[in-house]
């Protein structure tokens, strides 16, 4: 069962004809190997400032959309009693209806791990996430300016980034704590602080290490560590939850 | 609906107070909103900012045109008149929280952000937190796009002004809230024209043969807001209209 919405998603997806959406463009200033294919381990692209270049397509992993915990043991992930209690009443599918994804609601942080492309593009005074997935965007303001002191719970919450060497450095809160970690259904508090380390290691990949700082929901910050590649040659799709939504109806509820 | 729900979101919060970097003010700190509009160092001219629509257009887009200029087919006018009349409203894509569709969405009673970046500019709406490419890479419209509800815009500067032009419509789109309707055939040109710093004219053209006989051409005036931030729009959140909204059958 908790598998049951990627697996509705992933026919969606494939349900699109692909030929008409300038796919066959190809991507400007990616280096190629002889035969023209994107060479994906050349280096990291950097600006004139030397800092990386993140501007670009890039697609997730899709298994930590089911388990951001998947690279972890057991017992790795610090959970308070009260938060572990609620992710097993969620777990194998149990409270499927009350993720609000079901009811085509992104939120972050599962909004990055969705198992559709996002493109990066770096403006002045913010950068910008454009995702495929629900065909909506966050901000991400770099012009120095503060968290919020009193954000109005919001669903992607409100993010200020900065470099730090090679890293860029996305801190969030504000996140109201309706949205689950993870399709497994792991929980966070309206305390949530999310710390998301971007790092561009060569062309064609990117690492999202991703920090849960949650006191009220775990007992001590913890981190995974996410990989991204980067998709040459295509654009995003239009994807339009509520055009479709199938699943709401078949998920259980506690 | 939409404009209900901007009303209950909190205002205190949003970095409602970072002052917009860039924008001319008189001595008492105001925005000079009739100052020249600002151009990019290739001097064409700059249109980023925040701009706030004219909600008149997304009651009806045709509101300062006569009758005779949108000329619909017969089915069309048959369509329009019953959605006109509220006989339709639980119907109108958004009352679904399915997108508004181009060019709609420019209207939203909400904002949107303009980004302009090399090869390709951003639109951000407030409404339904979703976003337009435009593409100005000089690539072509696709020949054959898969129906969208935003469709597959290029732009290009005409002078002093963006145009935009976008195909690739799923036909289910409303033009406006009176209902206009609008088919896969649909073609819209925008022609933003930023007239000085703190104003915008659209001029929007409908090309549409499958609903009307003609093309027609309507002008938007939209607002630049300063020193706010768009907010977080969330439809499906807490959407409670279109129970009580009229159905003919």
């Amino acid at each position: 069962m908790m598998f049951r919405r990627l697996i509705l998603v992933s026919v969606l997806f494939a349900a699109v004809p692909a030929g008409a959406q300038w796919f066959k463009l190809p991507t400007p200033g990616i280096p190629r190997t002889a035969d023209g294919r994107p060479n994906l381990t050349a280096p990291t692209p950097r600006g004139p400032d030397g800092k990386p270049i993140l501007s670009g397509i890039w697609q997730m992993n899709g298994k930590y959309l089911q388990d951001i915990a998947a690279d972890m043991k057991p017992g790795e992930v610090p959970y308070q009693p009260a938060t572990e209690k609620l992710f097993n009443s969620r777990r194998n599918g149990a409270g499927g209806k009350n993720d609000p994804a079901a009811r085509c609601i992104p939120g972050m942080p599962k909004l990055d791990a969705l198992p559709y492309p996002f493109k990066i593009l770096e403006a002045p005074g913010e950068v910008i996430m454009l995702f495929e997935g629900f065909t909506t965007f966050r901000q991400i303001f770099t012009d120095g300016r503060e968290l919020p002191k009193d954000p109005n719970p919001a669903w992607f919450g409100y993010s200020v980034g900065k470099w730090e060497g090679d890293d860029f450095v996305v801190n969030t809160i504000g996140i109201n704590e309706t949205t689950w970690l993870d399709n497994a259904g792991r929980p966070h508090s309206d305390a949530l602080h999310l710390i998301e380390r971007f790092r561009r290691h060569d062309f064609g990949h990117m690492d999202i290490e991703l920090t849960i700082d949650d006191p009220k929901a775990y007992t001590k910050p913890w981190t995974v560590k996410e990989d991204l590649r980067l998709i040459p040659d295509t654009e995003l799709l239009e994807y339009v939850c509520n055009e479709n939504n199938k699943d709401y109806e078949h998920l259980v509820s506690q | 609906m939409a404009l209900a729900a901007l009303l209950t979101s909190a205002v205190s919060a949003q970095w409602l107070t970072n002052k917009t970097p860039n924008v001319p003010r008189t001595p008492d700190g105001k925005p000079n909103l009739t100052a020249p509009a600002p151009k990019m160092a290739d001097g064409k001219p700059d249109l980023t900012g925040i701009w706030n629509p004219n909600p008149r257009f997304l009651v009806n887009l045709a509101v300062d045109l006569k009758p005779a200029d949108v000329s619909m087919l017969p089915w069309a006018e048959a369509v329009y008149k019953e959605r006109a009349a509220g006989l339709r409203a639980h119907e109108e894509p958004d009352a679904n929280c399915l997108p508004q569709g181009v060019p709609k969405i420019d209207a939203a009673p909400v904002p949107w952000k303009i980004i302009q970046l090399p090869g390709q500019f951003v639109i951000l709406y407030e409404a339904f937190t979703q976003f337009r490419q435009i593409f100005m890479d000089g690539r072509k419209l696709p020949v054959d796009p898969n129906p969208t509800w935003l469709g597959y815009s290029i732009g290009h500067w005409d002078g002093d002004a963006l145009v935009v032009e976008s195909n690739g419509f799923n036909g289910k789109a409303w033009i406006d809230q009176s209902g206009h309707p609008s088919t896969e055939q649909l073609r819209v040109t925008e022609k933003f024209r930023r007239k000085d710093f703190g104003h915008m004219e659209i001029e929007i053209t409908i090309n549409d043969p499958g609903a009307y006989t003609k093309p027609w051409t309507a002008i938007e005036s939209p607002t630049l807001l300063v020193d706010t931030e768009l907010l977080e729009f969330v439809c499906s959140e807490n959407e409670q209209d279109i129970k009580h909204m009229v159905t003919k059958k």
